[in-house]
């Protein structure tokens, strides 16, 4: 067989541009992360001085060790699981049932439920009006306000109705002639066929718990309760200001940068390590709804 | 076992009325065929019956017990789907014991069971596999292992073998047959394949635009259609129907079809009815081929022999209408091709309204 050439000088040129620009987004992406990890590794002083660029310089755990001996670090760690995982569990509570529901062609009122559903993509309360109704609900500092407040999440809910409603209605006939009422049909009959979407949700709602922050840092007050990212945050804008501690770490093996870097590494790490398995339901997921199979 | 009775049944979408006030007595233990063309309301009334689609009006028993109001779980009746609605998820066996946990049934009940059907269908060497990994006949077997195993009072088939190919429906046709015969279930099937229907049904519900055109055994339909339609519906090929006149022959009535006479048989329908518009029908196995011009024939122009082996159709054109007729090739192989036309046994000519498209000659008797 001779290589025949199939390609045209423009699909060529087409194919490298392509292939350059990948590899730039690539780059950028990457980056940060390696840059963040060998800042994490470097001394106090190299990190101050702005010599890592690309490895770590003079390589230390020290950053390390200091954010791992915090009892707030673990703390805040410890909050996070807890608000990742009673948040996801609690989304997909109200979204698979909600998301059921609105895919029944008996629903009565549907095009209503689903616009109204569809509504809060688009439009919101605002930050005023959503904290002053959390701080009346009594749900301020607490751990319930962040599972609760957040739980529902339009998106998700139509992404999952889509799939829903690709599901042959048959299925459900089946089911039904078998003797399922409606809890059944969708416990025994939809949840096993929808695991791909699930999990695709269920990925959405722990990726967005995980790195949940703004409304952590404005609902809760108390240290105690505080996720990881309100905790790198407090240590960032609070160790950055201290002029007392950035002159004890003058000749110390790490700095507030390396002590950052360290913690937005330890916070990454779960994901990092979920995500491969998961990958091919985020992305199958991005498709969901768009085509039907 | 039960019987199922629909009074009247009226089912509608909004101000769309699409089967119009049907009544059926289904007796326990019968095999029922309900056929017709694609929109005829032969599956919705199936699904009415089901209890997937509310019924608009009328009244549905099921066992003397009247169901109209009643979900489909408490009707006691089982239904096997098109395209057999399989749970992809569970394996051969939890499919078939699907309905049986739902009820809560105890696990030695379950596995006695599906022990049991899997046997009745030749399952037990699939019993661990996903209906991914099955072949279309194979499905098909569990899906109505499925819908045996709870023992219910009634069957309902919706079109169960139009997915498969022609091999395996012939095949699985007579599985079905053979499990009637075996469980004596009262059974309703949907079908627009006419085959189907002849063979497997006790008695044939012909549908058309929602409504029975005609119910019967499958030989008094196919002997004796009340109209048009059933005439040409029932019958592969169908019923040739040519238009004509009726005249009066020498020997009592006849029918004009473009010039041509052919003689019909002195029945009631057709006294006094010189000069009627009909439509003058001639099943295709009973045309005689003729070769040459001969009294009482009616000739015709071959278009098209094609040979099926044991026997031929050679479509004709008579007096510019299709004309299809069925022979046997043994000891005719060699004159298919000098046919120029036919003749018909007047006794088995059936005749019909030009207008109305009903029925004028009189009953052909099932002997």
């Amino acid at each position: 067989m001779t290589n025949m050439n199939l390609y045209s000088r423009g699909d060529k040129m087409f194919v490298i541009l392509n292939m350059v620009l990948i590899a730039l987004f690539t780059l950028s992406t990457l980056y940060p992360f390696i840059y963040i990890a060998s800042l994490s590794m470097s001394t106090g002083f190299e990190a101050r001085a702005g010599n890592v660029i690309l490895t770590p310089v003079g390589f230390t755990l020290e950053a390390y060790k200091q954010v791992l001996s915090e009892p707030q670090f673990w703390n805040s760690y410890k909050n996070t699981f807890i608000y990742t995982i009673g948040g996801t569990l609690m989304s997909l509570a109200f979204i698979i049932p909600g998301a059921y529901a609105l895919s029944r062609p008996q629903l009565y009122g549907r095009r209503f439920w689903n616009l109204m559903v569809a509504f809060t993509m688009w439009f919101h309360a605002g930050m005023i009006p959503f904290f002053l109704n959390m701080r009346d609900l009594g749900l301020l500092d607490s751990y319930f306000g962040i599972i609760i407040g957040f739980a529902v999440n339009g998106f998700n809910i139509i992404l999952l109705r889509n799939f829903f409603e690709g599901i042959p209605q048959s299925f459900e006939e089946a089911a039904r002639m078998d003797g399922a009422n409606e809890f059944q049909v969708l416990w025994k009959v939809y949840l096993p066929l929808s695991k791909p979407a699930i999990a695709t949700v269920a990925l959405f709602c722990v990726v967005s718990r995980w790195n949940g922050f703004f409304w952590a840092m404005v609902l809760l007050q108390d240290d105690s309760k505080i996720p990881l990212q309100v905790y790198l945050r407090k240590v960032i804008a609070d160790l950055s200001d201290d002029e007392e501690f950035a002159t004890s770490l003058l000749n110390a093996a790490y700095s507030f940068e390396t002590v950052s870097a360290a913690i937005i590494v330890c916070s990454i790490i779960p994901i990092l390590l979920i995500y491969p398995f998961l990958q091919k339901y985020f992305s199958k997921g991005i498709l969901l709804g768009g085509v039907k199979e | 076992m039960a019987g199922v009775e629909l009074k009247s049944i009226v089912k509608a979408y909004g101000a769309v009325q699409v089967v119009h006030g049907i009544d059926l007595d289904v007796q326990e233990k019968e095999f029922v065929v309900l056929v017709g063309p694609s929109g005829c309301g032969k599956s919705t009334t199936l699904r009415m019956i089901a209890g997937l689609e509310e019924i608009s009006d009328g009244e549905l028993t099921i066992d003397g017990r009247v169901v109209n109001n009643v979900a489909p779980k408490d009707r006691d009746v089982a239904m096997v789907f098109q395209n057999y609605a399989l749970y992809p998820h569970l394996n051969v066996a939890e499919n078939i014991a699907f309905g049986l946990r739902i009820r809560k049934e105890g696990q030695k009940a379950i596995d006695d069971a599906v022990e049991e059907v899997s046997g009745i269908l030749g399952l037990r060497d699939y019993l661990e596999r996903r209906p991914a990994d099955l072949s279309g006949g194979q499905r098909q077997r569990v899906a109505m292992g499925r819908a045996i195993v709870r023992r219910p009072k009634v069957f309902l088939f919706d079109e169960p073998l139009s997915n498969l190919d022609a091999k395996l429906r012939t095949q699985m046709r007579a599985e079905i047959k053979r499990l009637h015969k075996r469980l004596g279930v009262t059974s309703i099937y949907v079908t627009h394949d006419q085959v189907e229907a002849m063979t497997l049904a006790d008695r044939i519900v012909v549908m058309h635009d929602g409504r029975i055109e005609q119910i019967g055994t499958p030989m008094e339909l196919f002997l004796n259609p009340v109209n048009s339609f059933v005439a040409g519906f029932l019958g592969a090929p169908p019923m040739n129907q040519i238009k004509g006149k009726i005249v009066a022959g020498s020997n009592g009535p006849a029918a004009d079809l473009g010039g041509q006479h052919i003689a019909l048989a002195p029945l009631p329908g057709l006294q006094n009815a010189v000069g009627r518009e009909v439509i003058v029908g001639v099943r295709p196995e009973y045309a005689q081929i003729v070769t040459e011009k001969q009294d009482g024939a009616i000739m015709g122009e071959l278009d098209l022999v094609e040979t099926l082996g044991s026997e031929a159709l050679l479509h004709m054109s008579v007096g510019g209408a299709p004309f299809v007729i069925r022979t046997e090739t043994l000891g005719n192989i060699n004159k298919l091709e000098a046919v120029k036309g036919f003749t018909a046994a007047p006794e088995l000519i059936k005749v019909f309204d030009a207008k109305t498209g009903m029925a004028l000659s009189g009953q052909t008797r099932v002997e």
